[in-house]
């Protein structure tokens, strides 16, 4: 199902009907429009309900056959039972989008309803995602179905990264989180219950998709194990794709005669696909944002390694970083002589110049942005991470774009470490409002950076599996 | 079909014919000795005119164990004698094994007995596989033989492994140094683990009825491996 057909409609959709819209504030339809007004969408918006003649100052259909047009993505914002009825007529419609619960996971008459969704898909042609579902944020369409009014979820600017998940909630979440943290969003999709389009239809859409750099997956479960492996591994093969897998128990109901059956839980078996797939598997929330984040930063890149030089003007942070970097299997080496001797140019004589670099109280902007600039230039370090303490008195608010700068001609990512409280905070928005990914803490910083490194080592192996195949079949 | 397969199916199709699920340990080391996995020399036997008649063509010291598909855990049954040196130990030994299980698990059904040379000691490791309904063939690999279920040391891949992703599982454990001298034990085969664990994941590719293999202990040597206890479990439906 599904196998290799273009969803590209969703994410350029130039006519969308609301099955369902409605005047009245509060309701799903209405957020929806009022999202699509104050997003920007420029295509066509035609509500569907037989009980008004216009909603919001749009004409309004009493059918969704009455529109007599081919509409690209029909929202369906109705309870369950009246689902299915309203899409009988649709057949016009490319692509729907049934936001509502009450199908398979809400039991037996649920599923049933699914089903029939299902084989009204088949039948029609028509695409459908979800149901169960909050659908599309697309800051490149402007298509927004996310029914949550923005003063309570900020949605993210536009970006490069692409978000795929299977829980709405955690969408909706991970979506405010990286709003706040300037973190740029290319598309968002919450697909809930997949009924017709899945997990592996939009991966293979994600990795063609120009706008699309970057994949972050939340996962429950997988229905076809082998074609996610594909689709995964044909997108992980552009772009990095990182998934976090959430509901681990359970052992799946297999008999367990063996070791190894009573051993391997769903967990190991996803984790086992993740890295059959090339894609970073995410231990939890915390790793899935500050994936989305050290990905997703306007000037994130990727890095090469896990060769780490870290900047600070405290040295117990550093010293704290340099302990989480061998946690994670990431190498704070030691600095080249000739780059030690640079730096001492520009530093006081008293210095002690090493990695960590500890630039002291007596820290300034330009200290920090040229000892990036000379630790990074050549090919030493994969990564730097900067921890910058705003105690010193040489510090100002131009540290952000002096360091973005140079981390811009370095060509090389740029973590920023920033643990602090109230004054601090602000000040980061500086780093992130520079297009940098900030942490709060040494260990996601770290984190971030293993993140990266480990990347890194999966598109390694991924070429030399590749020049293997080639001498192979050469 | 080649050769490996074709003993394999028919093995199979045999005792899913019998209404069986498992296969006992010579049926399974009969499928991974097609399967070119090294196993100890063995053969199956029915009492203890056999045994000594299997016995004479063996190097001592032999290992004797009950053949019985509703005994999980051999030993713990008392299923097992090891280090037996002569003929009177094989009468001694399947007496011994007799009276433990009657004991200990009247209800199962002995079906015969293994005769096999005992394998020298090595670093005990575990190679297992199990059919994932979603995702198809999965072999574990994991330090500890036996105490595999407390270490928990183990890493999952997804059929099909090629060398590369072999060593990579070997890499995985925590216990990989015991296979590369830590202890002093010195630098074992990691060619013939990588082998192992490629040849188990073909013999699942290649045998949709296996649901579960397993071999445990696979004992590691400075060269060469030997598969010493094996099992698996069949699916009538595919």
């Amino acid at each position: 199902m599904g196998n290799g057909v273009d969803l590209s409609f969703f994410f350029k959709p130039e006519s969308i009907a609301i099955i369902g819209a409605t005047e009245a504030s509060g309701k799903i339809s209405g957020i929806i429009m009022d999202s699509l007004a104050s997003s920007g969408f420029q295509g066509r918006i035609y509500p569907v309900n037989p009980k008004y003649s216009s909603v919001k100052g749009y004409q309004c259909y009493p059918s969704i056959g009455a529109i007599g047009k081919v509409i690209d993505v029909a929202i369906v914002a109705l309870p369950a039972a009246a689902v299915l009825a309203a899409l009988e007529e649709a057949a016009h419609v490319r692509g729907a989008i049934v936001i509502g619960g009450g199908f398979s996971e809400a039991g037996q008459a649920g599923d049933a309803l699914e089903r029939e969704l299902k084989s009204l898909a088949a039948k029609t042609g028509m695409r459908i995602i979800g149901p169960n579902c909050m659908g599309i944020y697309d800051t490149v369409s402007r298509l927004d179905t996310f029914f949550i009014p923005s003063e309570r979820i900020k949605r993210p600017g536009p970006g490069h990264l692409s978000v795929l998940s299977q829980s709405g909630s955690f969408a909706v979440t991970a979506m405010d989180e990286l709003a706040s943290e300037s973190t740029g969003i290319a598309r968002v999709i919450s697909y809930g219950n997949s009924s017709d389009v899945n997990e592996s239809d939009f991966l293979e859409f994600l990795a063609d998709d120009e706008h699309t750099s970057a994949v972050a997956i939340y996962l429950e479960a997988v229905e076809d194990g082998q074609r996610f492996i594909k689709a995964a591994a044909r997108c992980a093969a552009k772009k990095p794709v990182m998934a976090l897998k959430a509901g681990r128990g359970g052992a799946g109901g297999r008999a367990t005669l063996s070791h190894t059956a009573s051993i391997a839980g769903h967990y190991e078996i996803y984790r086992a696909a993740f890295k059959k797939a090339g894609v970073i598997e995410l231990d939890g929330y915390e790793e899935f944002i500050a994936a989305c984040k050290v990905f997703g930063a306007r000037r994130a890149r990727p890095s090469c390694g896990a060769r780490v030089m870290i900047i600070t003007d405290g040295g117990g942070v550093g010293v704290a970083l340099a302990d989480e970097c061998a946690r994670y299997g990431l190498e704070p080496v030691p600095l080249k002589k000739e780059v030690e001797d640079g730096l001492r140019s520009m530093l006081p004589r008293y210095f002690a110049v090493g990695n960590p670099l500890d630039l002291t109280g007596s820290a300034t902007d330009e200290w920090f942005a040229s000892s990036l600039e000379k630790t990074m230039t050549g090919d030493d370090y994969d990564v730097a991470i900067i921890a910058a303490l705003w105690g010193p008195p040489g510090l100002t608010d131009a540290l952000a774009t002096g360091v973005a700068a140079r981390a811009g001609e370095s060509g090389k990512p740029v973590i920023i470490c920033s643990p602090g409280g109230e004054y601090t905070r602000d000040k980061s928005r500086l780093f992130t409002g520079a297009g940098l990914p900030v942490f709060s803490t040494p260990e996601s910083a770290v984190r971030a950076a293993s993140i990266l490194a480990k990347n890194a080592m999966l598109g390694e192996k991924r070429e030399r599996k590749l020049t293997r195949k080639q001498a192979h079949n050469g | 079909m080649d050769k490996a397969a074709t003993v394999t199916d028919t093995l199979i199709r045999e005792t899913l014919g019998a209404g069986r699920r498992t296969l006992t340990e010579p049926e399974t080391k009969t499928i991974l000795r097609a399967y070119a996995i090294p196993v100890p020399r063995f053969e199956a036997v029915k009492d203890r005119e056999t045994a000594t008649v299997a016995s004479a063509s063996f190097s001592y010291p032999l290992a004797l164990k009950v053949i019985s598909r509703e005994l999980t855990h051999k030993s713990e049954a008392g299923g097992v004698v090891l280090g037996i040196q002569n003929a009177k130990d094989i009468e001694d030994g399947l007496f011994e094994i007799m009276l433990n299980v009657a004991d200990d698990a009247p209800q199962a059904i002995i079906e015969g007995f293994l005769i096999e040379e005992m394998a020298p000691r090595g670093v005990e490791v575990i190679v297992g596989a199990l059919r994932d309904p979603v995702f198809g063939p999965a072999v574990m690999f994991g330090t500890g033989g036996l105490a595999v279920e407390i270490l928990k040391d183990v890493t999952f891949a997804l059929s099909p492994i090629d060398r590369e992703d072999a060593f990579e599982m070997m890499n995985e454990v925590k216990g990989f140094g015991l296979l590369t001298g830590a202890r002093g034990g010195g630098f074992k085969d990691l060619d013939a683990i990588a082998d192992v664990i490629m040849k188990v994941s073909r013999i699942m590719e290649e045998n949709v009825h296996i649901m579960e293999l397993e071999i445990n202990p696979l004992i590691v040597y400075r060269k060469g491996v030997l598969a010493v206890d094996a099992r698996a479990t069949l699916s009538v439906a595919v």
